[in-house]
């Protein structure tokens, strides 16, 4: 299998060289490499199974790849070091939020958890920025699914991490929630964080990044410049690889083809 | 150090604060060692059989499987929304999730304990209050053993979809030689007689106690391992 190389210039926030990954004899990610320099957004889409969330949870230290290197923030993935912990935001499928708890209260204990000062302080602000403050009290379980998700992303940047991985934030929202966290993670952008998203939302996707990747069979078959892309002709690129009908003279440098 | 300490204590109070809203786990807890009781006190002849030779069986039972349930519960809370996720991705040492769920489990079975001993006493008819030290000390080596070990266990148990029966299958074979001491130290302070004189049966618990968390600070940081 030809492995995908994407190399990037200089200070690299977060840098995969050949990150395979398999559970039992199903291969999840087959070889995936690229680097992203500080500040820079990446938006990988992919079909369902294409191993999206598996590398996500690798660059964020909570699975450990078969074979390959990842270093994020220049701390070396597979070690587990906290101070990488410091470094990173994810926003996961699960809102990683206590039901039973209001949203202050988790943020207070997470800001804890983090050793941070002046936990309730933190928190308090945290909610503000998410515009929740007048419910920042009531229990999470009778939030609404982009309620969650904000009080999500407060969480995951109560911190202050320079990187962000998200994996597909979008999910389940309304296009108001939608709109809302789409300026919320431009915001979060504008503040020179790294960010890797995942998304089935192509328009949100290529709004909001700098370079793009297509994932698919655990591979990237497609990593460019969002700049160079223009929508029709992304959506198109990408159907047909959703549909398994990718012509090899369409695919990306350091696609498969290479 | 201090950071690590603030870490478990958060944890406590996490798990504190959400048991004060829901009161869930120990309702539940004590309902279900309320009923043991009752079901023994009514299967028991006390006019025949001792009190204290039964009674420390019957209070052992009733504290573990009361505190089987609350074993239960406790990781799945964690799992709830994919909150270990979140938890392992602080900073914070995989050792402070497990000290921080043991000791709210602790906490919460020692609670339900102290409202379990009086119906106890109560329904036996048996006279805790003259042997109230050396009572307290064996429920908490016991106690302490179970939630050591109970709590390593729930944290295993929780990935699987079989985890209520896992966790009673997991724990109780490798719980017998706490309960043993426990319920044999707890007759014979019913019997009145000194802890001093049972020291084997302390120093064995007490041991036990040792054993199970050395080898949970050991194993938690593979078993949080995704």
């Amino acid at each position: 299998m030809t492995e995908t190389t994407h190399s990037a210039d200089t200070e690299g926030a977060i840098e995969a060289e050949g990150i395979h990954k398999t559970f039992g004899v199903q291969a999840a990610l087959r070889g995936i490499s690229f680097s992203l320099r500080k500040g820079e957004f990446l938006t990988i889409f992919g079909p369902n199974g294409a191993g999206k969330t598996t590398l996500l949870k690798i660059l964020a230290g909570l699975a450990k790849p078969t074979r390959g290197t990842a270093r994020v923030a220049g701390f070396d993935v597979l070690e587990g070091d906290p101070g990488m912990k410091r470094q990173i935001g994810v926003i996961a499928h699960a809102s990683c939020l206590y039901s039973d708890l209001s949203a202050v209260e988790n943020l207070i204990f997470y800001a804890k958890m983090y050793g941070l000062g002046r936990p309730e302080e933190r928190a308090v602000r945290a909610i503000e920025n998410v515009g929740l403050k007048a419910r920042m009290h009531d229990r999470v379980r009778t939030y609404s699914r982009g309620m969650q998700q904000r009080v999500s992303i407060a969480r995951a940047v109560l911190h202050d991490p320079p990187i962000l991985f998200l994996d597909e934030p979008f999910t389940g929202l309304d296009p108001q929630g939608s709109n809302n966290l789409k300026e919320t993670l431009r915001a979060l952008h504008t503040d020179k964080r790294t960010v890797l998203m995942t998304t089935h939302d192509i328009a949100c996707g290529l709004e909001l990044s700098d370079k793009v990747a297509v994932q698919s069979k655990g591979r990237f078959v497609l990593y460019e410049d969002a700049c160079n892309l223009e929508k029709h002709r992304f959506e198109d690129l990408y159907f047909e690889i959703l549909a398994d009908r990718l012509p090899a003279e369409k695919t990306a440098p350091g696609g498969p083809g290479r | 150090m201090r950071q690590y300490f603030s870490q478990v204590a958060a944890i406590v109070w996490k798990d504190l604060v959400t048991e004060l809203k829901t009161r869930e786990l120990f309702s539940t807890m004590f309902v279900f060692s309320v009923l043991v009781i009752l079901i023994f006190i009514f299967s028991i002849n006390l006019s025949i059989v001792k009190a204290t030779e039964v009674g420390p069986g019957v209070l052992w039972v009733a504290f573990l499987f009361a505190g089987t349930l609350g074993l239960n519960r406790s990781f799945m809370l964690e799992k709830e929304n994919g909150c270990l996720q979140g938890l392992i991705l602080t900073p914070a040492d995989r050792t402070t999730i497990y000290f921080g769920k043991f000791i709210s489990n602790l906490v919460f079975l020692l609670l339900m304990e102290a409202f379990i001993l009086p119906l106890f006493m109560v329904f036996f008819n048996v006279d805790l209050l003259a042997h109230l030290g050396s009572l307290l000390v064996v429920i908490l080596l016991g106690t302490f053993g179970f939630c050591a070990l109970g709590t390593l266990l729930s944290s295993l148990s929780s990935n699987l979809k079989t985890r209520e029966v896992m966790l009673p299958i997991l724990l109780y074979p490798l719980m017998v030689p706490v309960v043993i001491g426990s319920v044999r130290m707890t007759g014979q302070v019913l019997e009145g007689v000194p802890l001093s004189t049972m020291m084997n049966w302390v120093g064995l618990t007490l041991c036990f106690d040792v054993i199970f968390i050395g080898v949970s600070i050991m194993t938690i940081d593979h078993i949080l391992e995704e």
